[in-house]
């Protein structure tokens, strides 16, 4: 096994509650050094618990995390130490109330950092968030995009194994998350850091990260969480519904009750007139909005609840479809994945 | 209306020649309340960081405690005092009673719930991701305290100097503790008691022009500091 293989953090048996709910609940997951991680899924899926607790800064309620094969919650000398070898970025993160300089400098102070080098590292750091010469503004009086790029510098400048980024991209201007992205990107091909995102936005996690795991309701799903859908599950007429409130589709579960429902965007099929195929759901819809991804086109139609289609530029262009476009959108049962 | 401005007039005159007395209670009340706000400060900031920092049981009551000491009058506290280093109190082989040290043991009493009360505010203001960032960023216990100590440093100074303003005037506890002997524990606010009503008017006057300042110069610094920590 390279060095590269061998998994940088491993969690075991990993259950997390509160008030006696299980918010987490995780068997196995190993996470190899250098690469990108995204942690993917909607409100409350136990993305940010699963991320605090590797971050360590959450015990779980029971389970395993094991740092170079070793258990870090048997173990808290070890955990102190490996405390200092990782750092999270907190959702929405607060800048101390010194200058961007100090602050940038936090971390390397704490480990003792002679004043040439912590310079030297602080430029860098701050180079790469493009915020050069920031390093006297006072951190406070930041805008909320310019904010998090210094917390992102921040945490780089201690080099960590391990860089915990907790939806660095919420409540971030258009010019930042672009910056940042491109600091998530340079990360990965320049350094040995390991990075988890948490994310709920799908794109972001397929663009940066080697590896997306998503998350739904505590549990690692194998869904790509996009379409999701929230409603019921009946019984009709002997086959099952999943019922969103504004359209039905069937589907192959045996769920009843409240759940959700994903399907993957390469799963839908675009036609201009209705499909006669064996596909049990076909609905009617607009298109509403055209996003050009590489080779691909991905389309939002709106068939009563708005579905994200991914098609090849090749047909899109064939069919000359447009944001107006009335289209039909067509997908197999076994192709909703009910949660 | 002359005798005022007559006052008033020998007053300045006092204060601009550099009168012995006067000189010397300043001197004393000033070195009373410095060193008094300095252990006050020294006890009551870790004091408010445990406080604020952990959960234990009867937290509550201890903030209301502290709250409620905020404003118990100084002559209690002289009171308190004095039943201890009286001579017949448990401390009385000591002979503390009518010296500086006495005041500042009263003065230390008056300033340090203060400290404690206003600090621990200050401390709970402090957004409670500035701990989390700080661990996150391998900071150990005490770079953590280090940290939020720098964070609330404004709101914090803010309180010893609120401390320092309650004991710089306070007659009472000086009073029954230090005994107001002159030159040895006669500050501004003895002073100006006993002199107007020796009726020597003048001089209590340029006492109190003194303090005036002092709680003035304290007033505006808190003022800026408020200002600033928000």
């Amino acid at each position: 096994m390279s060095h590269h293989e061998h998994p940088l953090i491993v969690v075991k048996d990993l259950v997390h509650c509160y008030n006696s709910t299980r918010v987490l609940d995780v068997p196995h997951l190993s996470f190899c050094r250098g690469k990108i991680y995204a942690l993917l899924g909607p409100n409350g899926s136990g993305k940010t618990t699963l991320l605090n607790i590797m971050g360590l800064l959450l015990r779980p309620t029971s389970g395993m995390v094991l740092y170079e094969d070793t258990d870090l919650l048997s173990n808290p000398g070890l955990m102190k130490d490996v405390r200092t070898r990782m750092t999270t970025v907190l959702q929405n993160p607060i800048l101390f109330d010194m200058s961007v300089e100090n602050n940038v400098a936090y971390g390397l102070k704490i480990r003792g950092i002679p004043r040439e080098e912590r310079n030297r590292i602080v430029r860098e750091c701050l180079a790469m968030v493009k915020l050069d010469g920031f390093q006297e503004r006072r951190a406070r009086e930041l805008s909320g995009g310019e904010a998090q790029r210094v917390a992102i510098a921040r945490a780089l400048a201690v080099k960590p194994q391990a860089l915990f980024l907790d939806e660095y991209t919420a409540n971030v201007d258009e010019k930042s998350i672009e910056v940042l992205d491109e600091v998530v990107v340079r990360i990965r091909r320049s350094s040995d850091t390991t990075v988890f995102l948490v994310t709920h936005d799908t794109r972001q996690a397929h663009r940066l990260a080697d590896e997306v795991i998503s998350l739904f309701a505590g549990k690692v799903v194998r869904s790509t969480m996009e379409n999701l859908f929230r409603g019921t599950m009946a019984r009709i007429n002997g086959l099952s519904v999943f019922d969103t409130g504004r359209i039905k589709m069937e589907v192959v579960a045996d769920k009843q009750g409240q759940a959700h429902a994903a399907i993957n965007p390469r799963d839908i099929l675009v036609s201009l007139q209705p499909l006669s195929t064996s596909a049990r759901n076909s609905f009617r819809g607009t298109i509403t909005e055209v996003l050009s991804e590489g080779a691909a086109v991905r389309l939002s139609v709106d068939a009563g609840e708005v579905f994200k289609v991914l098609m090849t530029r090749a047909s899109f262009q064939e069919m000359k479809l447009d944001v107006g476009t009335m289209v039909y959108i067509t997908f197999k049962s076994t192709a909703v994945e009910v949660l | 209306m002359d005798y005022l401005l007559d006052g008033i007039a020998t007053a300045l005159q006092l204060i601009v020649t550099l009168d012995a007395e006067v000189t010397h209670c300043t001197l004393v009340s000033l070195q009373v309340s410095a060193i008094a706000i300095l252990l006050a400060s020294l006890v009551g900031l870790p004091c408010s960081f445990l406080i604020g920092m952990y959960d234990f049981h009867g937290k509550k009551t201890v903030i209301t405690l502290f709250n409620t000491l905020m404003a118990i009058p100084t002559v209690v506290i002289g009171l308190f005092v004095f039943s201890f280093i009286s001579r017949q109190g448990p401390l009385g082989v000591l002979g503390l009673l009518f010296t500086p040290a006495a005041m500042v043991i009263g003065q230390f009493l008056l300033a340090t719930p203060i400290v404690v009360a206003l600090s621990y505010a200050a401390i709970q203001g402090i957004d409670p991701r500035v701990k989390m960032t700080a661990l996150t960023l391998g900071a150990r216990s005490h770079q953590v305290i280090i940290t939020l100590l720098l964070e609330a440093r404004f709101a914090i100074i803010a309180a010893v100097i609120a401390g320092f303003g309650r004991v710089i005037g306070e007659v009472g506890s000086a009073m029954m503790l230090g005994g107001n002997i002159r030159g040895y524990t006669r500050t501004i606010s003895t002073a100006i008691a006993l002199e107007t009503s020796k009726g020597e008017f003048s001089l209590g006057l340029a006492l109190g022009m003194i303090l005036l300042t002092v709680a003035l110069s304290v007033n505006i610094a808190l003022r800026y500091l408020q200002h600033k920590s928000k």
